[in-house]
């Protein structure tokens, strides 16, 4: 049997109401899965779920390990959606990716050189003792990604890194997180509005509006002659694209 | 001018208020940063409270500070966070509140009338050797907290859910956070008097933070603006004869200016 980070039942209310109902996935470890759906179809709901930042009722597990007993033992890397740093806080590049090294008691000097180690893997080494708040938005995505391969975890999940990149720039991200998955097994779990791109990318691809849509019409969704000949994977021009939010389609 | 170094009670304030200097520069940056400079605002003036307390019920008005500032701290802080509005609104109700407790408290002490304005604006004559052991133990306190807890309130500071994911525990750093910046509070309001506490607490940070874009820079320098405003404030205190507070306000206020100009001035180079 193949690894598994499974989720089951899994539902999220907000103040009484739901965001996210009944998921249930079985999810290939080593693997690129993507989440799709529309702004407010719960993509971040369900991602600070699996990373455990929010309450919810049904279970997720990885190979049979219950989550919550998972990361008392490993560190899940994790990349919010935007805007969930404070980048007035002047801290480095350097500083920031430490962060993640939280967990690992080092000496300080042994801590900066991991830290290094992986700015140099997304390539912003010589930005290193940079302040983040000065950098550009795909610069900080940078070393936030760096930070979260810092914690040496084997799940990375990823909440709209592609947000405000340019074409160029989204393209490079993908080939870097390519190589950064490969490097280290990672298994990837990343929320995105462009299919362009991701379906060129992604292993396996999910879509969520409320109740995960079945898997059948996202396939027949990506594969519908227009969006194939749109976004095949040598599109070069990305769209956003939105599924229509239909309470009763599913 | 400096013969004034010679009397007991000009060392006292001298010592004690350069300690409490280094403390408040320690804690301004965070304060600043977490955009809760009105924290020591409101801890400040709930302090007042504190002290009418201790001086109506007859008994150590620090100590009744103490903790009237401490549980004001953690209480600002749990209605900011489980009401989600922000500290300064919290604040905003909780510290007028608070100064009308205190003034109707020393009302009711008929016969004896405490150095109000000693309190509100600081005495310099006050300040005795117990006030230096206070200030001593306070840095001792803050020193323990920053060494053990200095990272993880800078990391959560910057990134509360990241700081979740790898392990920190974020709201007990955040209350103990609350508890400490009370503390200090105190320690300040001891030298500079009520009012005026916050801008020992706030005013060296933000001048720092013009100056620097480096998170230990900044706290460095706002370590060294405090402890010269505390020196000359105190000398000229002395010279002048007004309250100490006012003074030691005049400096950090010059120091801020200064930082605006040389600020501006380097964008102008650019
Ligand atoms: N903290 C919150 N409190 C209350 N409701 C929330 C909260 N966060 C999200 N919601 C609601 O939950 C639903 C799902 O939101 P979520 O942020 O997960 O969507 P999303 O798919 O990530 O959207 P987007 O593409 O815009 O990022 C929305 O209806 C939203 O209004
Ligand atoms: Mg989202």
């Amino acid at each position: 049997m193949n690894e598994l980070l499974e989720i089951k039942n899994l539902s999220v209310t907000y103040d009484g109401k739901i965001a996210v109902k009944n998921v249930n996935l079985k999810l290939e470890l080593g693997k690129f899965h993507v989440i799709m759906g529309p702004n407010g179809g719960g993509k971040t709901t369900l991602i600070r779920a699996i990373a455990g930042l929010i309450p919810y009722s049904g279970k997720v597990s990885v190979n049979g390990t219950d989550m919550k007993k998972y990361r008392k033992s490993h560190s899940i890397g994790y990349l919010a959606q935007r805007g969930s740093q404070f980048y007035d806080m002047p801290l480095s590049a350097i500083e920031v990716v430490e962060m993640g090294r939280y967990r690992f008691k080092e000496k300080s000097n042994e801590r900066r050189k991991n830290a290094l180690r992986f700015l140099e893997e997304v390539d912003m080494i010589s930005r290193a003792d940079y302040p983040i708040g000065d950098m550009s938005g795909g610069q900080q995505q940078r070393v936030l990604i760096a930070r979260a391969l810092a914690t040496e975890s084997k799940i990375m999940l990823m909440d709209e890194p592609l947000t405000g990149m340019d074409p160029k720039s989204q393209s490079n991200f993908y080939e870097m997180i390519e190589k950064i998955k490969k490097k280290h097994g990672l298994t990837i779990i990343m929320s995105s509005h462009d299919i362009g791109f991701t379906t060129a990318y992604a292993e396996n691809v999910f879509c969520i509006n409320r109740e995960l849509v079945p898997h059948n019409e996202v396939v027949k969704l990506l594969n519908e002659p227009e969006v194939v000949k749109m976004y095949g994977p040598n599109f070069r021009l990305t769209k956003h694209y939105h599924l229509h939010s239909e309470e009763n389609d599913v | 001018m400096f013969e004034i170094l010679k009397f007991p009670f000009v060392q006292n304030a001298i010592i004690g208020g350069e300690v409490v200097a280094v403390i408040a520069g320690i804690l301004g940056p965070l304060l600043v940063f977490r955009k809760m400079s009105f924290v020591s605002v409101g801890v400040s003036h709930g302090t007042f409270a504190g002290i009418a307390l201790g001086i109506f019920l007859g008994i150590s008005p620090l100590g009744t500070a103490v903790i009237f500032a401490i549980v004001l701290g953690i209480l600002i802080g749990f209605v900011s966070r489980t009401g989600k509005v922000s500290e300064d609104a919290t604040i905003g109700t909780l510290f007028a509140f608070s100064m009308a407790l205190g003034i109707w408290l020393i009302s009711l002490n008929k016969g004896y009338h405490p150095d109000v304005m000693g309190y509100l604006f600081g005495d310099l004559l006050a300040i005795s050797r117990k006030d230096v052991y206070f200030a001593i133990v306070i840095l001792a306190i803050t020193s323990f907290w920053y060494l053990k807890r200095g990272k993880a309130i800078i990391y959560s500071s910057f990134d509360e859910d990241f700081s979740k994911i790898v392990g920190i525990p974020v709201e007990l750093d955040y209350y103990l956070f609350m508890a400490i910046s009370a503390l200090i509070t105190v320690g300040a309001v001891n030298f500079v008097g009520v009012v005026l506490a916050s801008s020992m607490m706030i005013a060296p940070a933000v001048s720092a933070k013009m100056l620097s874009k480096r998170f230990k820079m900044i706290t460095f320098l706002s370590i060294i603006f405090g402890m010269v405003s505390i020196f000359v404030g105190i000398i000229l205190s002395f010279e002048f004869n007004i309250s100490s507070g006012p003074s030691v306000v005049f400096v950090t206020t010059t120091i801020f200016f200064i930082s605006l100009l040389i600020k501006w001035l380097k964008n102008i180079q650019k």
